[in-house]
C-alpha cells in the first residue's frame, strides 16, 4: 500500500548540505503496524514528512495505493493528505478553540464531507477510544493522554488508508503512552487501519509487527515480532537499538 | 458548524483577543495618522505656517517619524498575528486543507479586519483632531486665527497608510502560508527568534555613529550652501542622518543584548537578560520606533518652552516699554496726542524721545542663483547698491539708547541683538550708501557692531555724516522712532491696544507692507522688469501672507507687517494669542507622539508578558517566588520603557542644544535659549512623570498575565 524507493532528501543549511534521507526503501501492507526508531539525527521524522507530503523528496519515488505522490499537484497532495492520510503529533495540535468532538470532526470539516455520516462516525470513535464522556470539553480540560486519544480518533475520521504518527506516546507517561498504543491496536484490529509510527519508545515499538531501525539516512535492520512474545520483542529491540549505540 | 468557513469564523471567535490586538493596531496607526495629517493639511494651520519655513519642515519632519512608527508598529503586529495564527493555519494545511482554501479564508477576514480597523480609525481621525482643538480653545486660548477647517485631500494620505497596512497584512498573510514545509508554518509560534552574538564594540562604534550622523546631518546642508554654493534638494540633508539612526540601532541592540555594566552579578537579571535576547529583533526595532518617537515628540514639545521662555525674557529686558517707528509720509500719533490718549486710559508717560531716521541705499553681496540639473546653484556678486537700511545718526542713537556713542567720520557701525549675534540675517557691515533721492553716494568703513536689540538691523552713522547724506531726501524715505516709557507698564494694556489701533488706523495703503519688503529692491526689480516678490500685490502668488489692516490682531500681522510697534504689555499679554495656531499645533503633534509611544511600549510589553507566561510558570514550578518572579518581569519592562525614553530624550535634548548653540552667530547660547533649555528640562520632568505613571500600570499589567495568569 505505501511503497517508499530509494528516497533522498538534503536539506541546505547556509552554505553546507545535510543528507538526511540516503535512499531509504521500505514497504507497508494493509493493516500492519510498522514502528521506525532510531537515534537522533537518523532521518526518522524528514521520512515521515515525506511520506506526509509535507516536503518533497529529493530523489526516489513514494507510492501510496499504487500513486506515485511525486506526480501530483498541491491540491492533489492536500486531497492525499486528507482523504488517504491520518496523522498523529507528538504534542497533539489539537485546537484550543474546538470541544474533543470537534477536533475530531476536523479533517473531514476541511474535506467538505462534515455531515451526518461524520459526526455518526465521530460518535463512534469517541465510543471505541473511550472518551465519549470528555467529547464536549475543550483539550485545555482533558488529560495528555486523552488528547492524544482523541488526535488519535481525528486520524481516523476520514477513514485514511494510512496513519502516520509522529513520536505519539512522546509528550505522555506510561499509563497515558499504553492507552495511546491500545488505541492503535484497536484501530487495526477493529478498523483495519495500517499504521506508521515514528517512535523512540521501544515499548510503545514492541507492539508493533515490524520495526525498521534507521541509522544515518539509511536502513541499518528491519525486526519483525513474528511468533514473539511483546516483551521477547522488546527485548530483542532493546538489543538491536544498544548495537547500534556501541558502533 | 459542517463547513470550513464555520470553523474557521467559530475560531476567530474564540481567537478575539489576536484580532482585537491587530485591528487595536491598525486603528490606532490610521487614528493617529489621520489626526495628524488632517491638522498638517488643515488650511488653518497651513495659513499660518510660512511656506518652506522651519515650523513646517519640523512638522514635516516629525510626521515622516510618525509614518515611519506606525509602519514599523502595524508591521510589528501584523507580524505577531501571523505568528500565533501560524500553529491553526499550519494544522489545516497538515490536515488536507489546500493552501487556497486556507488563503481565501485569510484573505477574506483579513481585507474585513484592515477595512474596518482602518476605516475606523480614518472615519474618527478627523474629530479626535477636531476634539482636541477645541479643548485647547476652550481651555488655553482661543482666536479667530483658530476655528479649525479640514482639507478633504488630506484623507488621501490616510488612505494611502490603509492601503499599505491592508497589502501589508495580505502580504504577511500569503507569506505564512507559503512555507515548502508544512510542519515549519505548524511550528512558527514555538520558534524564537534569537539575535546573532552582538560584539561588545557595537555599543561604543554606536554612540560614535550616532555622533557622526547628528553632526553631518546637522552640518552638510551648511555645508552644501556656504562651500559648495549649492541648495540641496529637500531631503538629502535627512540622508546624512542615517549613520546616527544606524548608531541608534547598534546602541540599543547592545543594550538589550549585552547590557551596559559588567557582569559582576551576571546571575542577577539572567532570566530577564536571556529572555529579552530571544525577543530579538522585534523588540530593538520597537525600541528604535520608540526612541525616535519620543525624540519627535519632545522636539515638538520644545517648540513652547523655547519660544515661550525665549519671550518672555525678551520682554522683561527690554530697556524701554513701548517703541514705534513709522514712515515720515505718515500722520501717526506723536508727544502730544500720545499723552492725551495716555492720560485718556489714566496712563503717565515718563520719558519720551523721538528721534528721526533715514532709509538709504546699501551695498553688498548678490547671490545670484542658475537652476541646473544638479539643483540650484548660486553666484556672489557684488553689488554697488542692491537693498536698502535704515540709518540713524549717532546723537539720535545715543538719545534712544542713553549711550554715549562718538563714531568716526567715514564709519559706520551696525546694530545686532544684546547677545552680540546678527540671527544669520543681519552682517551689520555696508561700505557704500547711497540717498536714493539725490543719488549722492558716501563710502565708508565698518565699525565694530552695536548691541541693542530693539534696534536690530539698523545702522549708526557719525552725525556729520548723517547729515550730508540725507540732504535732499523725500518723506518717503525719512522716518520716525519713538521709544517712551510709562509709570505703570503692567497696567497699561488697554492704553497700548488702543495707540496700537490708531497707529493701524492711521497707516496708509503704502505702508500696508510685509516685513521682508524693501523699497530699493522693488525698485531694482522694476528697472530690471523682474515682479519683486515681497510687492503687496506679489505676496499671495509669492505664498507669503497679505498684510491687512483689517487683521491687525492675527499672528500674521502681528508677526509680519513692516511697522509693528514694540510695546512690552502689548506683547507680553497677547503672546499666547499671537503664536496661539503655532503653539497649540506643536503641543498636538507632541499629544499624538507621546499617544503612540504609550501605546506601542503597552503593547510590546503585553506581548513579552503573554509570550514569557509558560516560562514564569515553569520558574514558579522550580521554587521561584512572587517577588523575584516580579523583579525579573520588571527588568523587561524596565528596559522596554527606560531605554527608549532615556536615549530618546536625551538625544533630543543634546540635539536641540547644539542647534542652538551653532545657531547662534557667533556661536553660543544666549540667555533666552538658556531660559529655553531649563524650561525645557521642566518639560521632560513633567512627561517623564507621565510615562513613569504608564510603565507603573503596564507593569502591574504584566505581573497579572505572566505571574498571576489574569
Amino acid at each position: 500500500m505505501l511503497n517508499v524507493q530509494n528516497v533522498h532528501k538534503s536539506y541546505q543549511v547556509g552554505r553546507t548540505t545535510y543528507e538526511v534521507l540516503k535512499g531509504i526503501s521500505l514497504s507497508i501492507g494493509k493493516g500492519e503496524f510498522v514502528a521506525v526508531m532510531g537515534p537522533s539525527g537518523s532521518g526518522k521524522t524528514t521520512l515521515l514528512n515525506c511520506i506526509s507530503c509535507y516536503i518533497p523528496v529529493d530523489q526516489g519515488q513514494i507510492t501510496l495505493d499504487s500513486r506515485p505522490l511525486a506526480e501530483l499537484g498541491e491540491d492533489q497532495l492536500a486531497e492525499v493528505r486528507n482523504r488517504k492520510l491520518g496523522f498523529v503529533f507528538q504534542d497533539f495540535l489539537l485546537l484550543d478553540g474546538l470541544t474533543v468532538r470537534e477536533n475530531i470532526l476536523l479533517p473531514a470539516i476541511i474535506g467538505g464531507g462534515a455531515g451526518k455520516a461524520a459526526e455518526d462516525r465521530a460518535d463512534r470513535l469517541c465510543q471505541v477510544f473511550g472518551i465519549r464522556p470528555i467529547q464536549d470539553k475543550y483539550p485545555a480540560e482533558i488529560s495528555g493522554g486523552e488528547k492524544q486519544r482523541t488526535a488519535v480518533a481525528r486520524a481516523l475520521i476520514n477513514e485514511p488508508l494510512l496513519i502516520l504518527a509522529d513520536e505519539p506516546t512522546g509528550n505522555l507517561d506510561s499509563r497515558s503512552s499504553r492507552a495511546v498504543i491500545d488505541a492503535f491496536r484497536q484501530a487495526r484490529d477493529t478498523l483495519g487501519a495500517t499504521i506508521f509510527m515514528v517512535t523512540h519508545d521501544s515499548f510503545a515499538a514492541s507492539f508493533c509487527d515490524r520495526v525498521i531501525l534507521l541509522r544515518d539516512g539509511t536502513v541499518e535492520q528491519v525486526l519483525e515480532k513474528g511468533a514473539d512474545s511483546r516483551t521477547d520483542f522488546q527485548d530483542c529491540l532493546l538489543d538491536a537499538v544498544r548495537r547500534m549505540g556501541r558502533e | 458548524m459542517t463547513t470550513f468557513s464555520q470553523l474557521y469564523a467559530r475560531l476567530r471567535r474564540k481567537d478575539w483577543r489576536q484580532y482585537a490586538l491587530l485591528a487595536g493596531c491598525c486603528f490606532f496607526s490610521v487614528l493617529l495618522l489621520t489626526a495628524y495629517v488632517c491638522m498638517m493639511r488643515s488650511p488653518t494651520i497651513l495659513s499660518v505656517l510660512p511656506e518652506g519655513g522651519d515650523s513646517r519642515k519640523q512638522v514635516m519632519m516629525i510626521f515622516a517619524l510618525t509614518v515611519i512608527g506606525c509602519g514599523v508598529f502595524t508591521l510589528y503586529a501584523s507580524g505577531l498575528f501571523f505568528r500565533q495564527k501560524s500553529r491553526q493555519l499550519g494544522l489545516f494545511l497538515a490536515l488536507g486543507a489546500t493552501r487556497r482554501q486556507v488563503a481565501g479564508a485569510l484573505t477574506r477576514e483579513l481585507a474585513l479586519l484592515a477595512l474596518v480597523s482602518c476605516g475606523a480609525g480614518a472615519l474618527l481621525g478627523a474629530p479626535l483632531a477636531w476634539g482636541i482643538w477645541q479643548v485647547f480653545r476652550a481651555a488655553v486660548v482661543d482666536t479667530q486665527e483658530m476655528a479649525l477647517t479640514f482639507d478633504s485631500r488630506a484623507y488621501l494620505l490616510a488612505l494611502g497608510f490603509s492601503l499599505f497596512v491592508l497589502g501589508a497584512l495580505l502580504l504577511l498573510g500569503r507569506r505564512s502560508i507559503r512555507r515548502t514545509n508544512i510542519m515549519d508554518i505548524v511550528q512558527e509560534s514555538h520558534q524564537s527568534e534569537p539575535i546573532r552574538r552582538v560584539p561588545r564594540w557595537y555599543g561604543p562604534v554606536g554612540i560614535l555613529l550616532l555622533i557622526a550622523g547628528g553632526a553631518l546631518g546637522y552640518g552638510m546642508p551648511t555645508f552644501f550652501i556656504q562651500v559648495l554654493r549649492w541648495y540641496p534638494p529637500d531631503g538629502l540633508g535627512a540622508v546624512f542622518y542615517l549613520p546616527a539612526l544606524a548608531g541608534l540601532y547598534m546602541i540599543l541592540l547592545h543594550t538589550v543584548v549585552n547590557g551596559w555594566r559588567r557582569k559582576r552579578n551576571q546571575y542577577k537579571n539572567l532570566i530577564a537578560t536571556s529572555m529579552m535576547q530571544f525577543q530579538g529583533r522585534q523588540t530593538v526595532r520597537n525600541m528604535l520606533v520608540m526612541t525616535v518617537l519620543v525624540a519627535g515628540a519632545y522636539f515638538a514639545s520644545f517648540y513652547i518652552p523655547m519660544l515661550g521662555a525665549g519671550a518672555a525674557l525678551g520682554y522683561e529686558t527690554r530697556p524701554v516699554d513701548y517703541a514705534y517707528h513709522w514712515r515720515a509720509d505718515q500722520d501717526l500719533p506723536q508727544r502730544q496726542e500720545t499723552e492725551e490718549l495716555a492720560g485718556a486710559y489714566g496712563v503717565t508717560i515718563t520719558r519720551w524721545v523721538q528721534t528721526p531716521a533715514a532709509v538709504l541705499g546699501v551695498d553688498g553681496i548678490a547671490h545670484l542663483e542658475t537652476e541646473g540639473a544638479l539643483g540650484v546653484t548660486y553666484t556672489e556678486e557684488y553689488r554697488p547698491l542692491l537693498t536698502s537700511a535704515v540709518f540713524l545718526s549717532e546723537s539720535a542713537y545715543n538719545a534712544l539708547t542713553r549711550q554715549n556713542l562718538d563714531l568716526a567720520p567715514g564709519t559706520i557701525a551696525g546694530i545686532v541683538d544684546d547677545d552680540g549675534s546678527g540671527n544669520g540675517m543681519f552682517g551689520g557691515e555696508a561700505t557704500r550708501l547711497t540717498n536714493m533721492v539725490t543719488g549722492q553716494v558716501l563710502e565708508v568703513t565698518p565699525a565694530e557692531p552695536l548691541c541693542y536689540t530693539m534696534l536690530f538691523g539698523r545702522f549708526v552713522l557719525d552725525d556729520g555724516d548723517y547729515e550730508r547724506i540725507t540732504q535732499g531726501l523725500t518723506d518717503r524715505w525719512r522716518e520716525n522712532q519713538v521709544f517712551f516709557n510709562v509709570a505703570d507698564c503692567d497696567g497699561s494694556y488697554e492704553f497700548a491696544k488702543a495707540l496700537f489701533h490708531t497707529i493701524v488706523a492711521r497707516s496708509g495703503p503704502e505702508v500696508e507692507q510685509f516685513d521682508a519688503y524693501d523699497q530699493v529692491e522693488e525698485i531694482l526689480a522694476c528697472q530690471a522688469g523682474e515682479p519683486y516678490p515681497y510687492a503687496r500685490e506679489n505676496l499671495a502668488s509669492a505664498g507669503y501672507e497679505v498684510i491687512d489692516y483689517d487683521q491687525m490682531d492675527s499672528s500674521s500681522f502681528r508677526l509680519a507687517w513692516k511697522y509693528m510697534p514694540q510695546f512690552r504689555v502689548l506683547d507680553q499679554t497677547d503672546f499666547v494669542k499671537t503664536m496661539a495656531v503655532y503653539l497649540m499645533l506643536f503641543v498636538f503633534i507632541a499629544i499624538v507622539c507621546f499617544a503612540a509611544v504609550f501605546v506601542i511600549a503597552f503593547t510590546r510589553c503585553m506581548t513579552l508578558a503573554f509570550t514569557s507566561a509558560e516560562v514564569y510558570e515553569n520558574l514558579r514550578r522550580l521554587g521561584a517566588s512572587r517577588a523575584y518572579l516580579c523583579q525579573s518581569v520588571r527588568g523587561q519592562v524596565r528596559r522596554v520603557f527606560c531605554t527608549p525614553a532615556l536615549v530618546g530624550t536625551s538625544l533630543i535634548y543634546a540635539f536641540y542644544a547644539m542647534i542652538l548653540y551653532f545657531n547662534g552667530d557667533p556661536a553660543g547660547i544666549t540667555a533666552g535659549e538658556g531660559a529655553g533649555l531649563a524650561a525645557c528640562l521642566g518639560v521632560i520632568a513633567g512627561v517623564s512623570l507621565l510615562l513613569y505613571g504608564v510603565y507603573r500600570l503596564t507593569l502591574r499589567k504584566a505581573c497579572q498575565v505572566t505571574i498571576d495568569g489574569a
